[in-house]
């Protein structure tokens, strides 16, 4: 717990220093609306032509597209740290400073980041997500609410590892952004939409590799009431666990790696 | 057994070479950082470790600090090895690093103190009573709520001392703490450490490449060249080894013609008086200063030492670093 | 400093971080299949008169110029922050000539030598899914033009961003909002072909649909050869307001900073 209580305070911290600039935050969370906004006009338009994806109505993209969005957007405003300064740390050598502390390392790289202006983004994905819910009529009940926070929670993990490979690549100061951002934000593009409606390797890649479809869609077929690629319907629960796998696989490498960092200077 | 012992520690570094033309990989080069270091620091110690840029410094404290994993030999740190429980071992040491900051840069530093307070698990009681001792030594009342951005660099290293020593490490490591610092907060800096390591006993190791620290604060100094131990002694040691000329400037009063100097010894006659360089080695000083005062009435007379600075770099040079 | 070596520079900068070009080639390559398996169920659905197979020439072409409509700069842009950039503006040289020529370099070389790769890989892929040559070399031959056309019209408009961010004390913001302008009304996000027709009318008179979108259309052949006048006639009319603005918001900046004494 007390773990969590310095996050909370680190993190509280990193607001106030954002807020020091207030006229350049607030230019920034408004850029983020329009850009998240836009997003979303793309799936609005492509509803207003097309009517229905397979077998997934207007309601149901707008729903999933509101998943993905408010995942991924609290996973940049908590993990910072990890999805974009963490190559800084190692070549600024703050990462150093972690080092001396008696605390994990990935516990304060974590803490050491945060992206408040991504608050617009997910108040776009939570429009949307009540949008698509009115729309394809879902009945929610206790239980439906608990798989969408547990898809939420575990595709925030599910994102948060596979970021972590970008950080794994530049502790041993090898680049890797473009091809990390083919898995991160390719993912991201990819899985807002139903994953059934990809040819097989993509649908294999987003299942075994990199298990948006465990994390999101099968839960969120669940909730709409659609068939669960023909698995049975308890799955919708413990598939989107697959989340936390990834998450703890990729801290092991992490700290693997951290075995071999080089530290800069001299 | 001392409080450090490092026993034979080796460190290589593999760098990758510029891409040479024509070839689709980069060839890479093996560079050895520490070739097989030892020594033992005792606690309470003021070690001052010195050595030209590239020299293994930096390597051997953050091996020593739990940064980074040696590739041979062995460091004991209290009865732990950094690198095996870094968090247990991280626990006793502050480091100060002098050109990255450890505090936040955008918040009071009141505030990074009061993270760093959770980060260590310091309780309360002791954190306030630290607090304000290390508040008052080194004069932080009036800066406590500036943001450590607007701070000078003087008063940025007072900071980041006080957030390195709240949780009361028993190990200080300083990587050139002086480094861009003004005569003031220079001595104010060395003040403060001297009191520090008297008042708590804090070992204190120190790199820097300023040999006024050294001869200010520290007992012992090592020197440390191509990723060996080259020296490892008093401060005064090395520099009779190295010092091999001194100054002596003398005024008489009136003439001193009858001043006869042995050979080896240069001499300059200047409006102030003369001036005049020996080796100590060849002609003892007391013998010197015999002829200097038979040949007239010595109205003043100072003996320096050669600028350790001059004295390092000859060093350096004589072993070929 | 000739306009000419500040090409060959950048030819050579490219060439050295050639790791960095392939993982960018491989992630746009990603991102072109999903977009294309995308629209394709889509089509699935409902086929629409623009015929699929122009969508993923489409998205192809967008992913393989992706390049040319980054703000590409970043040195220039931290020279802007840190106000290094006054000693420049008051150099008697032209500079928004000087930095016209520098990010063409960047957008030419950095896209050239990405799409050209791209372009072949996504001719292998099979019809439907990857590219082809259009129905009618005259197609083909009307595209190239545009697309130089297009490119003088991008670098003015970085330009012009450019100049924004000296007068906003923050750029990243306006930076972000311009960029996701050009995204959107260039059709990266959603091919122009696929918004509504009413929008359609508006849009590709924008200088954004200039870049790429013409000379897209141009090749699949939505704008008949026979049109091609048309669309050069409309992509220079871009290019001169574009610049012109482009030069006044230098010459603003520079006679404030001469005012603020630099």
């Amino acid at each position: 717990m007390n773990t969590l209580r310095l996050y909370f305070k680190s993190i509280g911290m990193l607001l106030k220093s954002h807020l020091q600039y207030p006229s350049s935050f607030i230019m920034q969370t408004l850029a983020q609306l329009v850009m998240e906004g836009s997003e979303m006009m793309v799936v609005i338009l492509i509803v207003d032509r097309f009517e229905r994806l397979k077998g997934w109505s207007g309601g149901n993209l707008y729903f999933f597209f509101g998943v993905m969005s408010v995942s991924f957007y609290l996973t940049e405003l908590f993990g910072r740290g990890i999805t974009g300064d963490f190559p800084m740390m190692v070549r600024t050598g703050r990462l150093d400073t972690f080092l001396v502390r008696p605390r994990g390392v990935l516990t304060q790289v974590l803490c050491a980041g945060t992206d408040p202006r991504r608050i617009t983004c997910i108040a776009v994905g939570i429009v949307s997500l009540i949008i698509g819910s009115g729309i394809s009529g879902i009945s929610w009940s206790f239980a439906k609410v608990l798989v969408l926070a547990e898809s939420i929670s575990m595709s925030c993990l599910l994102i948060l590892g596979l970021f972590m490979i970008e950080a794994i690549f530049s502790i041993f100061s090898v680049k890797s952004v473009e091809l990390v951002n083919a898995i991160t934000y390719g993912g991201r593009s990819a899985c807002q939409y139903p994953i059934d409606i990809y040819p097989l390797p993509l649908r294999a890649l987003f299942t075994v590799i990199a298990p948006f479809a465990l994390t999101m869609h099968v839960p969120a077929a669940w909730i709409m009431d659609k068939p669960l690629y023909g698995w049975p319907a308890w799955t919708a629960f413990v598939t989107p666990l697959s989340g936390a796998v990834v998450f703890v696989v990729m801290s092991v490498f992490f700290h693997l790696a951290m075995r071999h960092y080089r530290s800069t200077g001299s | 057994m001392s409080y450090i012992e490092v026993n034979n520690l080796k460190k290589d570094f593999i760098v990758k070479k510029k891409r040479e033309k024509g070839r689709l990989l980069r060839e890479k080069e093996t560079v050895h950082a520490l070739k097989g270091v030892s020594f033992s620091v005792d606690k309470g110690e003021l070690v001052g470790y010195i050595g030209p840029n590239g020299a293994g410094k930096s390597t051997t404290v953050k091996v020593l600090s739990g940064i980074l994993t040696p590739d041979g030999g062995e460091v004991n740190v209290g009865g732990i090895v950094p690198w095996n429980e870094r968090k247990k071992h991280v626990k006793n040491i502050g480091v100060v690093f002098g050109q990255r900051s450890q505090l936040w840069w955008d918040v009071p530093i009141i505030d990074s103190y009061s993270l760093l307070k959770d980060i260590y698990r310091i309780p309360q009681g002791d954190y306030e009573s630290r607090l304000k001792e290390l508040t008052n030594a080194l004069q932080l009342d009036s800066i406590m709520r500036t943001p450590l951005r607007l701070l000078s660099l003087g008063q940025r290293m007072r900071a980041e001392l006080c957030g390195s020593l709240l949780h009361r490490p028993e190990l200080l490591f300083l990587d050139e703490p002086t480094i861009g610092l003004d005569a003031v907060s220079k001595l104010s800096l060395r003040d403060f450490l001297k009191w520090e390591n008297r008042e708590y006993g804090t070992t204190i190791m120190l790199t820097t490449h300023d040999m006024e620290d050294i001869a200010a604060l520290c007992s012992r100094v090592m020197v440390l060249g191509h990723g060996q131990k080259l020296f490892d002694g008093r401060l005064g040691d090395l520099l009779e080894k190295y010092d091999t000329v001194r100054n002596v400037s003398v005024r008489y009063d009136g003439d001193a013609n009858g001043l006869r100097l042995p050979e080896g010894v240069k001499y300059k006659q200047t409006e102030e008086g003369l001036e005049l360089s020996y080796d100590p080695s060849r002609l003892p000083t007391s013998q010197l200063l015999g002829i200097l005062q038979e040949a007239g009435n010595i109205r003043e007379l100072t003996l320096q030492p050669e600028n350790t600075d001059h004295l390092i770099a000859a060093m350096y040079k004589e072993l070929d670093l | 400093m000739s306009y000419f070596t500040v090409f060959k520079m950048r030819l050579r900068m490219e060439l050295q971080y050639r790791g960095a070009m392939i993982g960018g080639i491989l992630c746009q390559m990603f991102f072109g299949l999903i977009l294309v398996a995308l629209y394709r169920a889509l089509y699935a659905g409902k086929p629409q008169s623009v015929p699929i197979e122009n969508v993923a020439i489409y998205v192809w072409l967008q992913q393989a110029f992706f390049r040319m409509m980054l703000a590409s700069d970043s040195e220039l842009v931290d020279k802007i922050r840190s106000g290094d950039i006054s000693y420049d503006l008051c150099r008697p040289v032209n500079m928004y000539g000087f930095y016209y020529a520098r990010i063409m370099a960047q957008k030419l070389m950095g896209s050239l030598m990405r799409a050209v790769p791209m372009l072949v890989m996504a001719f292998v892929l099979p019809r439907g899914w990857g590219v082809s040559l259009p129905e009618s070399g005259l197609g083909l031959l009307a595209a190239v033009p545009a697309l130089f056309l297009g490119l003088l019209c991008v670098c003015a408009l970085e330009n012009i961003t450019v100049a924004f961010t000296m007068i906003t004390l923050d750029p990243r913001g306006m930076q972000g909002l311009l960029n996701l302008l050009m995204l959107t009304l260039s059709g990266n996000l959603l091919p122009l072909t696929l918004f509504p027709e009413s929008w359609q009318k508006i849009i590709t008179f924008f200088p954004y649909a200039q870049l790429l979108d013409a000379p897209i259309r141009l090749y699949t052949g939505e704008y008949a050869p026979g049109d091609a006048f048309r669309v050069y006639v409309l992509q220079s009319f871009w290019v001169v307001v574009l610049i012109g603005l482009g030069v006044s918001m230098w010459n603003a900046n520079r006679k404030r900073m001469i005012v603020q004494g630099g």
